[in-house]
């Protein structure tokens, strides 16, 4: 019980707080706004606007910190999302997107601030019932290089409509390169939504929290 | 002159049913997530002749109620959807209510249960 009440406050502060696979796209004129809690390793802030529907650009904050807290980064850049190629079938969607973006890094084990870029891809198809998803997204200046992969398969218990809440479970991989973390680091996750709200929260199996919020507007 | 009376008969009562439309009822493929859906509310409702929207992941439609004597060209729908990410593969205009819509979409539901 001791140790229940502190990690589920580390949960609930990190929903609070607010939390890589959603869309970095809305809609034609549409804003999103997430943030990620990654189990300690990865924080993450994003802000896109989209002109179109089939780009966005703003703002991507990121920190990142290895397993032995030996190296940390701070991240911050502007970033374009492209909309390579989406299919709408009568009861799916899948899409591919990639994203760019060039900002201003520091670290604990370097001088100063380098010229930081970024690149990545996602591609996901999902039903009403089944979510697949992999997102690998690199980081990297004249003094660190890391990308992160990450895969999310969901399943949702029931279908939702329009106006309803929906609930989906999902599990996750995801893989660091750079010597931020070892192996695959594994999470189970509740993911909920409705109306232009996301949320979901779950847990690594090493027992640490991982979130993510997320608004459409 | 009996088939040219016959043919305009038709032909008028085509007009009056697209004048007196009261719904525009669309199929759309790619509905499937209420979250990335909102966009199709968003800029439906944008439109000046639009009342109401409803959205059905369930039958695959979007419907919009039309302000009286008003209507939506089908280029300006099927952008509105496009804009939100989705794809329009057929329209129709009717003149049943969006409540009447929302029964039948009800009524399939239940049938499926």
């Amino acid at each position: 019980m001791q140790q229940i009440i502190p990690r589920a406050g580390a949960c609930l502060f990190v929903l609070l707080a607010m939390p890589l696979a959603a869309k970095p796209i809305a809609y034609a004129n549409g804003t999103t706004v997430m943030a990620e809690y990654g189990a300690g390793t990865m924080t993450e802030e994003q802000a896109y606007y989209a002109p179109r529907s089939w780009w966005s650009a703003g703002a991507d904050a990121v920190q990142l910190q290895s397993a032995d807290g030996r190296k940390q980064r701070h991240i911050v850049d502007v970033r374009a999302n492209l909309l390579v190629k989406r299919w709408n079938l009568p009861g799916a969607q899948a899409n591919v997107f990639v994203w760019g973006g060039l900002g201003q890094a520091t670290g604990n084990d370097f001088a100063g601030s380098t010229l930081s870029r970024n690149a990545g891809f996602e591609t996901d198809y999902e039903t009403r019932r089944v979510y697949a998803s992999f997102a690998s997204d690199l980081q990297e200046s004249d003094h660190y290089s890391h990308r992160i992969d990450t895969l999310q398969l969901g399943w949702a218990p029931y279908k939702h409509d329009y106006n309803t809440l929906a609930t989906w479970i999902v599990v996750q991989g995801r893989q660091y390169t750079g010597e931020l973390f070892r192996g695959t680091e594994k999470a189970i996750l509740v993911r909920l939504f409705k109306g232009g709200t996301w949320v979901e929260a779950g847990v690594t199996t090493d027992g640490k929290p991982q979130a993510m919020a997320m608004f459409n507007f | 002159m009996r088939i040219f009376k016959s043919m305009l008969l038709v032909a008028m009562l085509g007009v009056s049913s697209i004048v007196s439309a009261k719904t525009i009822e669309m199929d759309v493929n790619g509905l499937v997530c209420a979250f990335c859906a909102q966009g199709i509310e968003k800029s439906l409702k944008a439109l000046p002749p639009t009342s109401k929207v409803f959205v059905s992941l369930e039958n695959r439609i979007v419907a919009v109620e039309l302000k009286d004597g008003a209507d939506i060209p089908d280029p300006q729908l099927r952008k509105a959807i496009t804009d939100a990410g989705f794809t329009v593969v057929a329209i129709r205009r009717s003149d049943v209510t969006l409540d009447a819509i929302k029964q039948r979409v009800a009524r399939q539901a239940a049938g499926h249960e």
